[in-house]
């Protein structure tokens, strides 16, 4: 979890995104994100279990981002989470890029 | 492959785990590690292990979210029961419930939560919560893929575009339905046309008909007038609604929606984001405040333009109903085409049916078989350039030794000349009292054509001639007409003659100065209009006096009859000419004796 030179905000290394660590994941990127920060990007390479909760994280930053006019992206989704986002139609929401 | 008794056998093999989780998210996501681990041991293929492990926890998680304080240190029980058949998992708990909702609806996409119930029921076959006074259990069962392991994920990502293909499948057939109730109506309104002229009430029909199937509240259909600057309202409903006032002029595109869409060509609509201005006729509509308009295009002619008006700020014009609109303006659009097509058609049968009418009376005007004294013989034709013209001639018997003859062009052809031309046959008929004295006969005749020929603006030249059969004289007077010829004798060359005199109808009082002429034996005279002279072949040559002059004394060297002669110098006439058409009527009265 750091911030880039380019200003963006990024978040790495998740195992998993679910009711467990979900609104502290949440509650963390939130506190540490600068204020004028206007791009947060979550790698998800290593995250293999993502839940509702952890949708709703997801959403709840990507607002957060919106409302300063900032951009949310997630990188390098694996599979099975990319899936999640489609059948619950997120992938509309979000900025999906894999690098 | 299997009998029941295998398959009941089969579905024996199974096996169960339960696990007693504590209710809280940590138990809960343990256990759901457990059971994918353990379905991965029963030989279930990742994958679904895995979307097993997400339905468990999201269950599980659920069971935690609604516990009461109480159920808070019971435990939630999880059972699973793997068949090589299917899965079936029962979670139970021991708090106050919930209600299950019958049909999961994704939440909107900005919404934190509210997934959770949509993934188990995404991910599972069948999903049932019972309620009981001491616990509920949610039973979720999913048969396995009994093929390559198969992604499950993919399995509801499947079902998900399944659905999605259902409603555009609806939505297509929504579409088709309504193409085939347009095709339905257009069948039918083709039969009325045939029944029915009246392009008003067709129209009617078919845009009262429109209006009810798009739900309009209006409609209004105008059609471009005086050369397609304008736009004139020809049907609109209600009735008394809207669509009176003025012509719309097409250049005003600012000012009128339908201007804007008849001069563009294209569909306009107009509502909130584009509002009526407050001087377009559409405003004047009482409550119109949003539509479509629609430029009704056959072979890109504007025909017209039909509008939908709306009372309302949205006018619900779905995909459907535009293409409904369309469809039945083209459809009427053609109809207006094939109307004009059809007018035009019927006003030129008429005008050629009147025309084959005029002509016949023309024919029976003309004398049908004129009986002079025998040794004389007599023959007269009349070729119209059109199929009705201006040249008349005439033969009138006055008393036993007496002839009259008459030929006569109106100046112009046609139909006006033609019924001129009756006329002066007409006059010069009723005055048999002035027959021997051609001279004051033209003079009269002028007298009375006078008024109705200067108020044609039109003009006749006439030949009058009258013989007396007991002395063989002949008395011929003209008003501008070319010359009469004359072969005194027979073998004589033949002589012509000009008396001078105006046309009719030029000046009210004209003298006509008569000359006398007697015919001998074997003596000829020919009477013609400048039909004959002024004849041209193909290389522009007039026919001519010349020419005229040297046929008539050989025809009437090689025949023996005026009918003869006549038909022979016409032949000559038709020879020169070639295949040049006639450019003016050909008249000729030819008398011979013997």
């Amino acid at each position: 979890m750091h911030q880039r030179e380019d200003g963006t905000f990024e978040v790495g290394g998740l195992v998993e995104l679910a009711a467990l660590n979900a609104a502290q994941v949440r509650d963390e990127i939130k506190s540490r994100m600068g204020a004028d920060c206007l791009a947060l990007e979550m790698d998800l390479a290593s995250v293999t279990f993502l839940d509702s909760s952890g949708l709703g994280t997801l959403i709840s930053l990507h607002k957060a981002l919106r409302t300063r006019g900032g951009e949310f992206r997630i990188v390098n989704a694996a599979p099975n989470v990319l899936q999640i986002l489609e059948l619950t139609r997120l992938h509309r929401v979000f900025q999906i890029i894999t690098r | 492959m299997s009998t029941p008794g295998a398959a009941s056998l089969r579905s024996a093999f199974r096996s169960v785990i339960q696990i007693e989780a504590g209710c809280d998210f940590v138990s809960i996501r343990k256990a759901s590690e457990t059971v994918q681990s353990w379905l991965v041991e029963q030989g279930l293929a990742e994958r679904e292990a895995a979307s097993w492990e997400l339905v468990l926890a999201e269950a599980g998680n659920n069971a935690v979210e609604h516990t009461s304080v109480e159920a808070k240190s019971l435990p939630v029980g999880i059972e699973v029961i793997c068949s090589d058949r299917d899965v079936v998992v029962r979670v139970t708990d021991h708090g106050p419930g919930f209600d299950f909702p019958e049909e999961v609806e994704l939440p909107d996409l900005d919404s934190d939560g509210g997934r959770g119930l949509f993934l188990i029921k995404s991910l599972t076959e069948s999903c049932r919560y019972l309620r009981g006074p001491g616990g509920n259990v949610l039973v979720l069962e999913r048969s396995r893929s009994e093929r390559a392991p198969d992604d499950s994920l993919s399995v509801g990502l499947l079902r998900l575009r399944l659905a999605e293909a259902e409603r555009a499948l609806s939505d297509m057939t929504e579409e088709l339905s309504s193409n085939y109730e347009s095709l339905v109506a257009l069948f039918r309104y083709s039969g009325e046309l045939g029944a029915s002229a009246n392009l008003l009430d067709f129209s009617g029909r078919i845009l009262s008909d429109l209006m009810t199937l798009t739900g309009a509240d209006a409609l209004i259909f105008r059609v471009a007038g005086s050369g397609q600057s304008v736009l004139q309202t020809f049907r609109s409903f209600p009735p008394d609604g809207f669509g009176g006032g003025p012509p719309i002029s097409i250049a005003d595109v600012a000012g009128s929606i339908e201007a804007h869409a008849a001069s563009c060509c294209e569909d306009v609509w107009f509502g909130v984001e584009r509002p009526l201005g407050a001087r377009d006729p559409l405003a004047g509509a009482k409550g119109l405040v949003s539509g479509l308009c629609h430029p009704a295009l056959v072979a890109g002619q504007l025909i017209g333009t039909v509008t939908l008006g709306y009372a309302s700020e949205d006018p619900h014009l779905t995909a459907a109903k535009v293409n409904l609109l369309h469809t039945f303006v083209d459809f009427l659009g053609i109809q207006f085409v094939n109307a004009r097509l059809q007018d035009e058609r019927t006003r030129a049968r008429v005008t050629r049916r009147e025309l084959e009418i005029a002509a016949n009376i023309q024919r029976s005007l003309l004398p049908s078989e004129a009986r002079v004294p025998a040794p004389f013989t007599i023959a007269g034709t009349c070729r119209s350039a059109l199929q009705v013209g201006g040249d008349l001639y005439d033969i009138v018997p006055a008393g036993p030794d007496g002839l009259m003859l008459v030929i006569a062009d109106v100046m112009g052809k046609g139909v006006p000349a033609a019924l001129l031309a009756a006329i002066i046959r007409t006059a010069v008929r009723s005055m048999p009292q002035l027959f021997r004295k051609p001279g004051v006969l033209l003079k009269t005749l002028n007298q009375i054509l006078y008024e109705d020929f200067s108020g044609a603006d039109m003009f006749a030249t006439a030949k009058v001639a009258f013989l007396d059969f007991s002395n063989r004289s002949l008395t011929s007077a003209s008003a501008g007409h070319c010359p009469l010829l004359v072969c005194a004798t027979r073998g004589a060359s033949a002589a012509s003659s000009v008396e001078a005199g105006l046309p009719l109808g030029i000046e009210r009082e004209v003298d006509y100065p008569e000359a006398r002429w007697r015919l001998g034996d074997g003596g000829a005279v020919l009477i013609y209009t400048d039909g004959l002279t002024e004849a041209r072949n193909p290389a522009g040559e007039m026919y001519g006096d010349v020419r005229l002059t040297h046929d008539f004394e050989e025809v009437l060297r090689a025949t023996s009859t005026a009918g003869d002669a006549s038909s022979e110098l016409l032949r000559r006439l038709k020879a020169f000419c070639s295949d040049a058409p006639a450019s003016d009527d050909q008249t000729l009265i030819l008398l011979r004796h013997c």
